[in-house]
């Protein structure tokens, strides 16, 4: 059988023309401390720490009433949610590259995103599927000299393989904060993050035809950007998101009445219910978040709650009606759960979780990613 | 031999094969993987795309057994479906169907190319066509005159294929024997041993070279097998007979022996039309003895040795034996009784005991117990069976009725007839009289045999007479087709000597026994669920055993 990811190792071939220094053990798979949701809700909310403002109307929240119940609604009653989109991304540090006085870091990236659409019968089918391999280092001052990048980029044409300029932006106070190197691996890992994203977006087009009113789309983990705000009958639900934001409600002075951070907010959540929607972006995003499940069936009372993002039309407010309506919709797919399988089953929606394995599914083996990595490198120790 | 390929037959596949880390591929087995609208049971015959040598232009085809199918979804547990229903609420719909598939486990039968390399994964699997079940099974190297039709294979998909036995491997000389076994009334097994005598009868190069011998061992089943049923067949039975290409008819030149009953009446539950009356007086019992006291405990060898002494002094009629002429004078005259006295005496080595256990069984058998064959004198009508069999013809069907008989004298009957033929077939018998050639085949039909071949127990003569048959017989000639509930329950070696075996609906306990063992693990699982008139056939020359059904038999039965 040909190697299948015999492009990477032809520009490998030509990586090997710089000095080398594999990674200890060989390529190794970047794991994220962080979950990839809660670190995506860090990220594109950087400026919602604290949250003050509601978004939602008829009738407009108070203080003292912030949940709502919403009851479960079935597909049998109300089948809302007819596709299902998550991105899924693996990340492999390949070694360190020396070019002259200049050392970087060698990243590979799989990158993939699903759309699973759901039949009036409740079966599953993918709809359609998207996969890149990102090979991302750092061009210019910090990396790759240009002639390397274009002996590279010829290498890398007409291949499943894009070549990334992880300095693509510039780098600014990370780069100081940090050492470069390490400031280099993260902006590779966001870098592949955002082409995810972008294949996830993709994918939101082959369902163009179908989303309306009632045949509407989840999207995994949180609104994400402005690409995504423009698309509507899009509901983006997280599984975990940042736990320190704070809420303060209708009052400039700060008692402990008027504000809430998330922990007691959520904890004070009944099981069926939803906390009323909070504005985010601006105005241009509402939020809130769901009880999927009563916290005794969990052992952490903060189990069992999804984060709702919606994107808002020209800073109008969501009703409690359609919030409510998304809510309930959203308590049914409870029915089923990945128990078991995945340590998040409390708050994974199945067909999210369907459509991630059909990702993970397609994308190459480490055994055969990993194994077609063969740095041609010479002992190159001296001691004179 | 042509190749073909499912995908080029527009044959529509039923699914892939699959192999994963877990559950390899092999030689010997392959999984395959069902969308969710297709039906596909256990003994479903399928076929998947081969790898060929490069020299052969298509791809070649490898044949399995459908012998188990799962399905197996993406739950963790029990437990996570539980957790699904929301905590086990049963009322709840899931909002999605779980993700699951039903996996297909098949035996390899055989490749078109002879290349038994693992099925790769991810092939397309289909159902075999009606040339595909031949190949599997090995029925396309048989010589069309070879074929017996043994049944209709049906498929899920509706196809259909005759599948038939190797006559070299039940007549011989390769290989012989067919033996039944099943619960009682859902096994079939009488009807299917009289729809393979008349399917061997009708496909025969010459069926004057075969002769039938049949014991009625129940009720009045088989003493109307000449005569056409009071019903025509329904239509699907007819087209079952038309299917297997055979011709619903009765049998032919039949001859019913009806054993005496007291006051010289025949001794039957339905009288046949034409028949003739059989008794045994002594002098027709003499060299039979020892089948008579078959079943009786001997634990010391006395009576073995007392009934070798007698049988020897009634044929060489030793002056002590001149008068033994009878069963009463055998059982109360000189040498054995002492009329004057009124005891039993010793003779020769053997003690007075043991004459007088003797006596006792053998009154309780001939007289106080006895259903009637036995007679102190025998009419003309009351003919010697030994000497009916002994001029046995081919292409005639003879009956031996049983059924009505206590069981010493079932055995005695079988015993006779066993021994009967055998000699018949193994030296030239004096009791031939008739000119006509031997028939080169003759075939033995007994139910029940584990009366008189059990798995345990003393070999008695007559366990040593069906051995006799089981393991020599074929060469010369003499096929048995036995048959009865439990295979355990018989003589390994019989049914070890039988190169066909048909399995009817068997029950647990009985198919975990070691008789069993040649069959799979799953395919002994699945006899436990088979239907009436749904049989397993176990062939020397098939790879692996097939399901069939077969047409209901075309004569007169009574219920």
């Amino acid at each position: 059988m040909p190697n299948p990811s015999s492009s990477l190792s032809s520009t490998i071939q030509v990586l090997s023309e710089l000095d080398i220094l594999p990674a200890t053990g060989g390529a190794t798979e970047e794991l994220l401390a962080t979950d990839p949701d809660e670190l995506d809700d860090i990220l594109q909310n950087s400026e919602n720490q604290e949250i003050a403002e509601f978004a939602e109307c008829g009738p407009e929240p108070t203080r003292d009433n912030i949940y709502r119940a919403t009851q479960p609604s079935f597909r049998p009653q109300d089948h809302l949610y007819r596709f299902f989109i998550d991105g899924s991304i693996r990340t492999y540090y390949l070694g360190t590259a020396v070019e002259e006085q200049r050392t970087f870091p060698v990243i590979l990236s799989q990158i993939g995103a699903a759309c699973v659409a759901r039949k009036e019968d409740g079966h599953l089918k993918i709809q359609a599927h998207q996969q890149k391999l990102l090979l991302l280092i750092p061009a210019a001052n910090y990396g790759l000299s240009d002639e390397m990048w274009r002996k590279l980029n010829r290498a890398t044409a007409g291949t499943n393989l894009v070549l990334c300029d992880t300095t693509e932006q510039p780098l600014g106070r990370e780069a100081a904060a940090r050492s470069l190197q390490n400031a280099l691996r993260d902006r590779a890992g966001a870098i592949a993050r955002a082409r995810m994203h972008d294949l996830e977006r993709d994918l939101i087009g082959s369902t163009d035809a179908e989303r309306n009113e009632n045949s509407r789309l989840v999207l995994d983990g949180g609104i994400k950007s402005e690409k995504f705000m423009s698309q509507p009958y899009i509901i983006a639900v997280a599984k975990s998101f940042r736990k320190d934001v704070i809420f303060t409600f209708g009052s400039k002075k700060k008692t402990s009445e008027s504000r809430k951070d998330i922990t007691k907010l959520l904890m004070g959540l009944p099981h069926n219910h939803r906390t009323v929607a909070f504005s985010a972006e601006g105005g241009k995003v509402a939020f809130w978040y769901v009880r999927m499940r009563a916290q005794d069936e969990v052992d952490y009372p903060l189990k069992g709650v999804v984060k709702v993002e919606v994107a808002l039309n020209n800073g109008n407010k969501i009703t409690a009606a359609e919030a409510d309506r998304i809510s309930s919709a959203l308590c049914g797919e409870r029915n089923v759960t990945p128990y078991g399988k995945d340590n998040r089953w409390h708050c994974h929606l199945y067909p999210i979780y369907q459509a991630e394995n059909a990702i993970k599914s397609r994308f190459f083996s480490n055994e055969v990613l990993l194994g077609s990595i063969r740095w041609n490198v010479k002992p190159k120790l001296s001691f004179v | 031999m042509a190749d073909t390929n499912p995908e080029a037959k527009n044959n529509k596949p039923i699914g892939r094969t699959s192999a994963t880390e877990r559950d390899a591929i092999t030689s010997d087995k392959f999984t395959f993987w069902l969308p969710d609208d297709a039906i596909v049971n256990p003994f479903d015959i399928v076929a998947v795309e081969q790898v060929n040598q490069p020299t052969e232009p298509n791809k070649s085809e490898t044949f399995g057994l459908v012998t188990m199918l799962e399905h197996r979804t993406d739950a963790a547990s029990h437990l996570s479906n539980y957790i699904s229903a929301n905590f086990g609420q049963v009322e709840d719909e899931p909002n999605t169907i779980r993700q699951g598939t039903t996996i297909a486990f098949a035996n390899v039968m055989s490749n078109t190319a002879d290349i038994y390399m693992p099925v790769p994964s991810d092939k397309l699997v289909s159902f075999a066509e009606k040339e595909g079940i031949e190949r599997a099974l090995g029925i396309d190297v048989m010589e069309k005159e070879d074929r017996i039709p043994a049944g209709l294979i049906k498929m899920s998909n509706g196809t259909s294929a005759v599948t038939f036995l190797d006559s070299k491997f039940v007549l011989g000389p390769e290989a012989g024997h067919v033996n039944i076994s099943g619960i009682g009334g859902l096994a079939t097994k009488t009807s299917y041993a009289m729809f393979l005598i008349q399917s061997i009868l009708q496909t025969a190069k010459d069926s004057s070279d075969i002769a039938v011998i049949i014991l009625n061992v129940k009720h009045g089943d088989l003493l109307q097998i000449d005569q056409h049923p009071e019903k025509q067949l329904p239509p699907d039975q007819m087209a079952l007979w038309e299917d297997v290409g055979l011709e619903p008819r009765p049998f032919k030149d039949v001859h019913y022996y009806i054993p005496n009953g007291l006051n010289g009446k025949p001794n039957y539950f339905i009288e046949p039309t034409m028949y003739t009356q059989y008794a045994y007086d002594l002098a027709a019992t003499a060299d039979k003895l020892d089948l008579l006291f078959a079943n009786v405990s001997d634990s010391t060898d006395t009576m073995e040795s007392i009934i070798g002494d007698i049988m020897q002094n009634l044929e060489t009629k030793n002056k002590d034996w001149v008068g033994v002429n009878s069963w009463k004078s055998l059982l109360y005259g000189m040498p054995l009784f002492d009329p004057k006295e009124g005891k039993t005496r010793g003779f020769g080595d053997n003690k007075v005991s043991s004459v007088g256990k003797f006596r006792r069984q053998l009154r309780r058998i001939v007289e106080t117990n006895q259903s009637g064959i036995f007679v102190e004198a025998r009419a003309k009508h009351q003919r010697v069976l030994a000497n009916e069999i002994a001029n046995i013809r081919g292409g005639h069907t003879y009956v031996i009725d049983i059924a009505k008989l206590k069981d010493e004298e079932q055995t005695l009957v079988f015993g006779d007839l066993i021994r009967t033929v055998y000699e018949l077939k193994s030296e030239a018998s004096e009791l031939r009289t008739t000119k006509e050639p031997l028939p080169e085949k003759i075939i033995f039909f007994v139910d029940e045999l584990n009366k008189y071949a059990p798995a345990s127990g003393k070999e008695s003569p007559i366990v040593q007479q069906v051995l006799e048959i089981a393991e020599r017989g074929r060469s010369l000639g003499v096929i048995l087709i036995s048959a009865q509930q439990f295979m355990s329950a018989v003589h390994p070696r019989v049914t070890g000597n039988s190169a066909t075996k048909i399995l009817g609906r068997t029950g647990s306990s009985e198919v975990t026994q070691a008789d069993y063992r040649f069959l799979d693990q799953d395919l002994r699982a699945s006899l436990t669920r088979l239907s009436k008139g749904e049989l397993l056939v176990s062939h020397a020359v098939y790879r692996q055993p097939v399901k069939i059904i077969f047409p209901r038999p075309a004569y007169r039965q009574t219920k």
